[in-house]
């Protein structure tokens, strides 16, 4: 079976993705950790909130494990790690 | 409602002219050399970069009928409806994960549907014709309620609905399906992906300024969610229960999270996705749009609020009564009461813009789906790409039509429970399409009776469920093991297991498996674009030196 992250970089930098990504699903898919109604923001329950800043987190982890995975190309397209 | 908001009216009309104007003139955007192969027609090229992609993606996923019916939820049953936000704040890890695997094979391989790529994969005509046929039907209810969320915003403003004669009733409906399915049959995916641009814009131009001016007006976010709060703890009189909660209740969790986590797995095997993930031009493209896409969600949870807007806006609640209770209203019915008509009418666009961008997508995934797995594979083998654009084509009407009938005859819930039970069929693919990218060594056969199994299971338990005062389709979880669960995941759970059982079974018995053409380094293959054209020096977030 394939890596599930893919190949051709170093097993530490797969493992941090591997992780990086999984907090990103997990924090939204153990729905305990925000179904509740405080600390509220203002008037906005923590519930609301809570998914609402989860949004630019996700993209952030999602941009960190982005670069961590590039592969720069060489001009004539050779493969540089 | 008797009153026709001419000024929204005309607005609405101004902006659908437009539109078409561009559809049709996007059949020159990045001409091709060959405009009559099925990677110009069904994937724009294959040449979109991450910022074309980002609005087709976007435009395509994030459709009309999400932002009239999540509101809705949100209206009728609170929290509840947030799982919509839950699933596309994890879509993107997921498409992060899989969707470089899936793009690189697709691109090795000259795949332009899922039902390609599993065929070629698992070496089974019966296993791409299986994924091709639940993308199809998949789709096609979903195609019919973006009519839906034309029709609610057509209502809203007094057109339409009231009106007794079918032929005046339908007559809007019909001539916007046929102006649409005319471009996308001349442009293919280039004429969604440059509506999708104006179709965005006026999202979040509508959502911004509703989100900064509406609770002002309504006494702001703290009477907006007391509100909500009192009407949601009522007691529902049809159930004895109250309507819903502000907060999600520890019995609900479940359902929230597997409702959430089914539909961001479905959603990434459904045609529509798939296509504007193939279409992208670079491998790069889809990781860099997973962490940009969720720009999307943000509105997309805005959107979800406009439910509480509506609850706290009286002249809401007293138009949803007046139409039956029907809360599809809510959003339109908010636009109409809230803005001044002329930006009622650019607000009323944006949803009618962004129903045309995914039916537009979505009949073309299925026109694909169509044209490779059954008619190059069943019909004609020896198929030119000439001809295949032109079985595609044609099939892209067909499906328009059929959602077009959809619409008009069948009940409007009818579609609703189709479009349900669409997303609890499409997961039904996920062993094949996305198991399949990592691993062979399930059978063929043993993912047919998987496959089989999870339809099979998931179609009887949605029909068994009651609920909202229907018999049958009332919701999409059921109780198991004592947690109310997603009939989805339950589904793909028992087609998992299915599947394996009986791989050990056939491979015991000897049983012959399919011959993969595929090769290990097709799913990390990333060519670069062979045929460099004029159009890829306008792509800003395309750097050539890379």
């Amino acid at each position: 079976m394939a890596p599930l992250i893919p190949s051709g970089k170093r097993p530490a930098t797969r493992a941090v993705v591997a992780v990086l990504l999984g907090v990103a699903i997990a924090g939204t898919l153990w729905v305990p950790i925000y179904a509740r109604s405080g600390p509220k923001l203002g008037p906005v329950p923590f519930f609301y909130w809570y998914q609402l800043i989860w949004v630019p987190v996700t993209s952030v982890l999602c941009w960190v494990c982005y670069l961590l995975l590039q592969v720069r190309r060489g001009r004539h397209g050779a493969v540089r790690r | 409602m008797s009153h026709v908001n001419l000024v929204a009216f005309t607005i609405l009309i101004g902006s659908f002219l437009a539109v078409t104007i561009i559809g049709f003139a996007s059949a020159r955007w990045r001409p091709a050399e060959d405009p009559m192969h099925l990677n110009e027609w069904g994937l724009g090229g294959r040449g979109f970069g991450t910022f074309v992609s980002w609005f087709l993606l976007g435009g395509d996923i994030y459709t009309a009928y999400t932002f009239v019916a999540v509101p809705a939820l949100v209206y009728a049953t609170g929290a509840a409806g947030f799982y919509a936000l839950s699933y596309t704040i994890m879509v993107f890890p997921i498409v992060f994960i899989f969707g470089p695997r899936l793009w690189s094979v697709a691109r090795a391989r000259g795949y332009v549907s899922p039902g390609d790529f599993v065929r070629g994969r698992h070496g089974s005509q019966g296993l791409g014709l299986a994924v091709a046929l639940t993308g199809i039907l998949a789709t096609m209810p979903y195609i019919a309620l973006q009519l839906v969320g034309i029709e609610s915003v057509l209502t809203a403003m007094g057109i339409g609905s009231s009106s007794g004669n079918a032929l005046v009733r339908d007559v809007p409906l019909i001539i916007a399906f046929a102006v649409v399915a005319a471009y996308t049959y001349l442009a293919g995916l280039r004429a969604p992906a440059l509506i999708a641009f104006v179709k965005d814009i006026l999202i979040y131009l509508t959502v911004i300024v509703a989100i900064l001016y509406i609770p002002g007006r309504l006494g702001g976010w703290g009477h907006i969610f007391n509100v909500a709060s009192a009407h949601l703890k009522t007691v529902n009189p049809a159930t004895g229960k109250p309507y819903g909660s502000l907060v999600v209740m520890p019995a609900g969790e479940w359902a929230f999270g597997s409702l959430a986590l089914g539909s961001a797995l479905a959603l990434f095997v459904y045609p529509h996705a798939v296509t504007g993930v193939f279409a992208a031009k670079r491998r790069d493209v889809i990781r860099r749009n997973a962490a940009m896409l969720p720009a999307y969600s943000l509105v997309l949870g805005l959107i979800a609020l406009f439910g509480y807007l509506a609850r706290a806006t009286p002249a809401v609640n007293a138009g949803i009564k007046a139409d039956g209770g029907n809360p599809q209203l809510s959003v339109p019915l908010l636009f109409d009461s809230m803005f001044p008509s002329w930006f009622a009418g650019i607000a009323d666009s944006a949803i009618v813009i962004g129903a045309l961008v995914p039916a537009a997508v979505m009949s073309i995934a299925a026109a694909n789906l169509f044209t490779r797995t059954i008619y190059k594979e069943l019909i004609s083998p020896n198929a030119t790409p000439a001809q295949e654009t032109r079985v595609a084509r044609l099939a892209s009407l067909l499906m328009k039509v059929g959602a077009l009938g959809f619409a008009l005859e069948l009940d409007k819930t009818f579609s609703i429970n189709l479009q349900l039970l669409g997303g609890v069929w499409i997961l039904q693919t996920f062993p094949s399409v996305v198991i399949g990218l990592y691993t062979r060594w399930f059978h063929r056969a043993a993912l047919i009776i998987g496959w089989a199994t999870g339809m099979a299971y998931g179609t009887i338990e949605a029909y068994r469920t009651p609920g909202g005062g229907q018999a049958h389709f009332g919701a999409s979880t059921a109780p198991v093991f004592g947690h109310i669960t997603y009939i989805a995941v339950i589904a793909l759970i028992l087609n998992v297991a299915v599947s394996a059982v009986l791989t050990v079974v056939f491979r015991k018995t000897g049983l012959q498996d399919g011959y993969d053409e595929t090769r290990p380094a097709d799913y990390t293959a990333d060519p670069v674009p062979a045929r460099p054209t004029a159009a890829q020096a306008t792509t800003p977030a395309a750097p050539s030196a890379r």
